[in-house]
């Protein structure tokens, strides 16, 4: 699964990169080209929405201008998707705390209205069906592995846990996945 | 055999992530419109545009700070300068012609010239003092003073 990028793949991300330091667009527009596929995949298999996936990914990299002074080198993979990490971990804390000031009659008309839109715009695939019904954390955990391609060691440390820990949540999560796959 | 089991569980795990991951790439994600990335590179570019407007008022402030602060600490430093008296004012009676003079030689005679002076106004006054002058044993100033007793005592009696 772990990709590693070549030599000449390093210096040229390595290039980029100091281009973005430097305030470059054009070298944004290059992480852009990289990076958005993935960093989308990744957003809409935690969300499950094509729209909340637009915005994140618009906030991602717009954020990336602001932060990008901040990477001091390593994985760039890793550094990318800890802040996409972030960025989707503070939408849920912006959709919880509205949801919280929504009064319960209000949230329900509300959420009826939501479900029908995404049916009507939506097919959401099975894999997504069934990624709902592994818990957050280890639905988190599994995307990150996927999209980031970082090694175990990498997302334990993104995620600042033990190495094993996430060996074990992981190997969990995949397995549970492929039996609700395989029903 | 403990190895054997750990070798086992190893093969199981790797087995399960390897078909997890299948079935993820199997089912791949929508991918994002082009518009969108069109959009994410304007607005990237505004964002950019306005991180080096920032900077640029950051550093024009900081500039301008600066200035402020050694203005102000220029005004300090000359009014401190100008409410110090610029040499010690007392209330001496060596001129101050002596004080101003460069020129000691100059100076040292006219000390002498004024000791010799102060020395002189001395002696004269013990000589009147001593009825040295042509006096009679009283001071002149106490003969004055018995004068003085007398026109006063005298103009009361009318």
């Amino acid at each position: 699964m772990k990709k590693s990028l070549n030599m000449a793949e390093s210096d040229h991300l390595a290039q980029i990169i100091i281009g973005c330091k430097k305030g470059d667009a054009g070298s944004f527009s290059r992480l852009v080209d990289i990076y958005a596929k993935r960093c989308y995949g990744y957003f809409y298999r935690l969300s499950g929405s094509r729209d909340v996936s637009d915005d994140l990914l618009s906030e991602l990299f717009v954020k990336l201008v602001e932060k990008i002074s901040s990477y001091k080198g390593g994985c760039f993979e890793s550094w990318l998707f800890t802040t996409a990490t972030n960025v989707f971990r503070d939408h849920l804390r912006a959709k919880q705390r509205q949801e919280r000031l929504l009064n319960a009659e209000k949230r329900q008309l509300e959420s009826k209205a939501t479900e029908a839109k995404q049916r009507s715009n939506e097919r959401i695939d099975k894999l997504q069906e069934q990624l709902g019904k592994l818990d957050a954390d280890t639905r988190e955990l599994i995307m990150l592995r996927f999209y980031s391609q970082a090694s175990f060691r990498e997302i334990a440390a993104m995620r600042f846990e033990p190495i094993g820990t996430t060996l074990s949540k992981a190997h969990r999560g995949l397995k549970k996945l492929r039996e609700l796959m395989e029903q | 055999m403990n190895g054997r089991n750990e070798e086992n569980l190893k093969e199981q795990f790797e087995q399960d992530v390897l078909e997890g991951e299948r079935i993820l790439r199997e089912h791949s994600a929508p991918e994002p419109d082009k518009q969108l990335i069109s959009n994410i590179k304007n607005e990237i570019a505004r964002a950019i545009l306005r991180k080096k407007a920032r900077r640029t008022y950051y550093e024009a402030a900081v500039a301008a700070a600066a200035v402020i602060l050694l203005a102000a600490v220029s005004v300090k430093l000359f009014e401190r300068n100008a409410g110090k008296p610029e040499r010690l004012v007392t209330a001496s009676i060596i001129p101050d012609a002596i004080w101003e003079s460069e020129s000691i030689a100059a100076d040292d005679e006219n000390i002498a010239t004024l000791t010799a002076e102060i020395e002189e106004v001395e002696s004269e006054i013990l000589a009147v003092k001593s009825g040295g002058n042509g006096g009679n044993g009283l001071t002149d100033v106490e003969k004055l003073e018995m004068e003085l007793v007398e026109i006063n005592s005298s103009f009361w009696e009318g």
